[in-house]
């Protein structure tokens, strides 16, 4: 790769006997939005507090623009503008007081575009930070990362605790500093998130970074699951080699069927109403299921169907 | 079995304070009693004490003070409040502690009700009380035993049951301004505050003839009723039960209220102690120029603004009140000292007019840095509260560096702490020149600054502990040694101990600068201490793992 803006080398970090990460590697390129996936525990926050020297690494190397993390961190930080996973910030100072202690901090920052960025967000700057519910707290935190319009946003689940809206407005954020050039690097768990925003992903698993591709690569690993009961048994050939289903399994003396799904599922349902449907529930694997699927090679069953449609 | 319920989860959570408390004090009275011969072991000596204890009535009622159970009851039955420090730290962080982690949301989804929930956690910290008090009762007996003392088991439980009463007073009215409180640590101020206040209010009626209605608004007038210890007097049961019933009123009326506000806000206060500030504001922009946001260092003096305002009111109030007293008792003094040269070494004091002014003044002026010692605590308390709650992640992503954030914040607790010495001294001279009561201003000026180091030292040590621990067993093990070293200054010398071990206490490098004026070269050591666990708080601190 070109010109990463983040190079991750063999980082390594564990606490006391226990696993963060272990041998990280990872570039990303300067100008795109990366988007860092794993189920809780797997070790991304504790990859992005290494990148922000929070923490001190066992082994590796991290560098942002070519400086040390660790050992030149302050001027890293100058760089970056950061979301932590959990905020916290003094609760007896406004939304406004914050940030405005924060732009001091920094120094550089257009006051006229955090106003633009307070009012996007729909926040109101002068409640006390403990008065604020999640949501809005998310927003003070956002906006401190971005108001400075840093090369480079480390941002940690940010948009946990937003409403639809914000998150729309939130994705319209990070499309714009990714069209002024800049980079993000955003760690989920939420699939389609990721799937919105970024170019590219990583995906770390109990501390290993098991896969780094372009989203199409994402796509590939996106499968879900239909559950098709009727009033009378149908042949599961009627629906093995139709668009979009991977695999198919017979329920009840085939008067069910389950079809692993990737893609569209228009063709299954134009199939399914040539029979007399009771009921169709679909179930959204987890980004977990989707790891046990993928990288378990145990050959074990996927979980039952949940959730209905 | 101790995750069965909520009350023994809440006793096994003070399983740690119990020990601490109840033995370190069961055995401060066990060493006190046990090492009397030392101090009253000739005719002389308890001649001397006895002599000097009306000119010390202010303090403490003098009754058969040359006996082991009078003497005890004398000079520490008021000290022996330190104990209430745990309850009104535990009891402000109860309930409200609680709400600010978010785990009372968790623990009111279960099928109790809000009432059943605080009565065990109130039930756990009586008998926290109580067995502490049990504890400094029997080791109160054990020294008692040991000189032959005619202090019997049921006069210690009771001595210890008295001290539980008093605490437990603290810890419920902790309780109830925690309702009012949006933090628990205002809390825990405002009550530590009431302490001091009813400590001096007891004062009172012993120094200005005709206030005892006065004193009796007092708790600490109830405790003072019950003399256990002393033969011939015993626990005032009426006393005992009036200590009681506010405890009770006072939980009870923190329970009324929890039962019924939101959780994680207060009771809405009277419109008259309310702000004047109506709702937000409609604009969108972003205040700016506050003096306080413009650097690490000036947002540390905001957040240290209002507890060191407190603060400096606490001790430059108290050196006020201690000239006032010191007025009243000079005159009944000096003609004591003039008399005795025992009872001047045994004082410690010298003699003359502005020096026995000194010498009481100075005696008294104990205190002052425990109590700038026990800002500085409270302070560091923040410093470790901050990573702890996570707060110092965003301040660090900025392009500040950890040794910049720390070097800002200790600066500004230095600036509190400069603060609140300076204007002891200008309140000091002020007084004294107010009721005439002449000292040297130099010496003053030397009592007054000379406690600044010792505030940064223990600064300067609770940052360098919040290197490995979080921040309750930073604060809990800095107040214990804090205690520690104020008793080895506070008893050691009665009980000749050897000169090195009173070197171990901070207080030693204190000296009596009132008296003899500013120990320069103590005070560089107390300086180049202080530097050297600066220096390795800075040295850990941008080594190690932020808290998440």
């Amino acid at each position: 790769m070109t010109n990463p803006i983040i190079q991750i080398k063999g980082l390594t970090k564990s606490y006391g006997g226990k696993r963060g990460i272990v041998d990280v590697s990872l570039d990303v390129a300067e100008g795109e939005v990366f988007g860092f996936l794993g189920p809780n525990g797997a070790g991304k926050t504790t990859t992005i507090r290494l990148l922000m020297a929070l923490l001190h690494a066992d082994a590796g190397s991290a560098r942002i623009a070519g400086l040390d993390c660790w050992q030149q961190s302050v001027d890293v930080k100058r760089l970056i503008g950061y979301v932590p996973g959990e905020p916290s910030l003094d609760p007896n100072l406004t939304g406004g007081q914050i940030l405005d202690y924060f732009a001091h901090l920094r120094g550089g920052v257009d006051r006229a575009y955090l106003k633009t960025l307070i009012e996007r967000l729909d926040l109101d700057p002068n409640r006390k930070f403990r008065q604020y519910s999640t949501g809005n707290k998310r927003k003070v935190v956002l906006i401190q990362a971005f108001m400075h319009r840093p090369r480079l946003l480390i941002l940690d689940e940010p948009t946990s605790g937003l409403d639809p809206l914000n998150q729309q407005e939130f994705d319209g954020m990070v499309q714009e500093a990714r069209d002024e050039g800049r980079t993000a690097f955003l760690s989920s768990h939420v699939l389609s998130e990721v799937e919105k925003t970024c170019s590219r992903v990583g995906i770390i698993r109990e501390g290993r970074l098991v896969k780094v591709g372009d989203i199409a690569d994402l796509k590939d690993i996106k499968r879900y699951e239909i559950t098709i009961s009727f009033a009378r048994p149908v042949p599961a050939s009627a629906f093995a080699k139709l668009d979009g289903v991977v695999d198919v399994e017979t329920l009840n003396n085939g008067s069910a069927v389950r079809l692993a799904m990737q893609g569209a599922a228009d063709a299954v349902i134009k199939a399914a109403a040539q029979y007399p449907v009771v009921s169709l529930t679909s179930y959204e694997p987890s980004l977990e299921d989707v790891f046990l699927r993928f990288y378990e090679s145990d050959g074990q069953a996927p979980r039952e169907a949940a959730g209905v449609a | 079995m101790w995750l069965s319920s909520i009350y023994l989860k809440s006793l096994r959570g003070f399983r740690v304070p119990i020990l601490g408390w109840g033995l370190g004090l069961g055995v401060l009275m066990a060493v006190v009693l046990a090492a009397l011969p030392t101090v009253l072991g000739t005719p002389e000596a308890r001649a001397a004490v006895v002599a000097l204890g009306p000119s010390f009535a202010w303090f403490s009622e003098p009754i058969k003070i040359d006996t082991p159970g009078g003497y005890a009851t004398w000079k520490y039955g008021l000290t022996i409040l330190v104990v209430a420090i745990w309850p009104i730290l535990a009891e402000s962080a109860m309930l409200r502690g609680e709400e600010d982690r978010g785990s009372m949301d968790v623990l009111l989804s279960l099928p109790r009700n809000r009432t059943r929930v605080a009565l065990e956690k109130i039930a756990a910290m009586w008998t926290a009380l109580l067995i502490m008090g049990l504890l400094i009762g029997l080791l109160t007996f054990a020294g008692g035993a040991k000189v032959s003392s005619d202090i019997s088991l049921s006069a210690a439980i009771l001595f210890g049951l008295n001290i539980a009463l008093i605490a437990g007073v603290f810890g419920a009215v902790a309780l109830l301004v925690s309702q009012f409180t949006q933090e628990r640590r205002t809390a825990a101020g405002v009550t530590a505050g009431l302490l001091m206040v009813s400590v001096v209010v007891d004062m009172v009626h012993r120094v200005v003839p005709h206030t005892q209605w006065l004193s009796q608004l007092s708790p600490v007038y109830y405790f003072n009723l019950s003399k256990p210890l002393i033969s011939g007097y015993s626990a005032n049961g009426g006393a005992m039960l009036a200590l009681l019933a506010i405890s009770a009123l006072s939980s009870g009326a923190g329970l009324w209220l929890f039962a019924r506000r939101d959780i994680g806000g207060v009771v809405a206060r009277p419109r008259f102690f309310r702000s004047g500030r109506g709702g937000s504001r409609p604009t969108r922009a972003v205040v700016q120029g506050a003096w306080s946001l413009r650097s690490v260092y000036a947002r540390g003096l905001a957040m240290v603004a209002v507890p060191a305002a407190w603060w400096t009111l606490a001790i430059a109030g108290f050196a006020g009140w201690m000239i006032v007293v010191d007025k009243q008792t000079e005159a009944n003094l000096r003609t004591v000292l003039q008399g005795s040269s025992l009872l001047r070494n045994f004082v410690n004091l010298g003699g003359g007019d502005v020096a026995t002014n000194a010498a009481i003044l100075g005696a008294l002026f104990i205190f002052m840095p425990v109590m700038l010692m026990a800002f500085a605590v409270t302070q560091a308390n923040r410093w470790s509260a901050d990573e702890d709650d996570g707060r110092l992640e965003v301040l660090l992503s900025t392009p500040q560096s950890r040794l910049g954030v720390l070097l800002g914040r200790f600066a500004a607790l230095s600036t509190a702490t400069v603060f609140i010495s300076v204007v002891t001294l200008v309140v000091t001279v002020v007084v004294s020149s107010a009721t005439g009561l002449p000292l040297d201003a130099g010496h003053v000026a030397a009592a007054t600054l000379s406690m600044i180091p010792l505030g940064l030292l223990v600064a300067a040590i609770g940052y360098l502990l919040s290197g490995w621990l979080r921040a309750a067993v930073e604060t809990g093990l800095l107040s214990f040694v804090l205690v520690i070293w104020f008793f080895i200054s506070y008893i050691g010398p009665s009980l000749h101990w050897p000169d090195a071990a009173l070197r171990l206490s901070a207080f030693y490098y204190y000296g009596t600068p009132l008296v003899s004026g500013l120990p320069l070269f103590d005070t560089v050591v107390v300086v180049l201490a202080g530097a050297v666990a600066l220096g390795l708080a800075s040295l850990r601190f941008v080594r190690k793992d932020i808290a998440a």
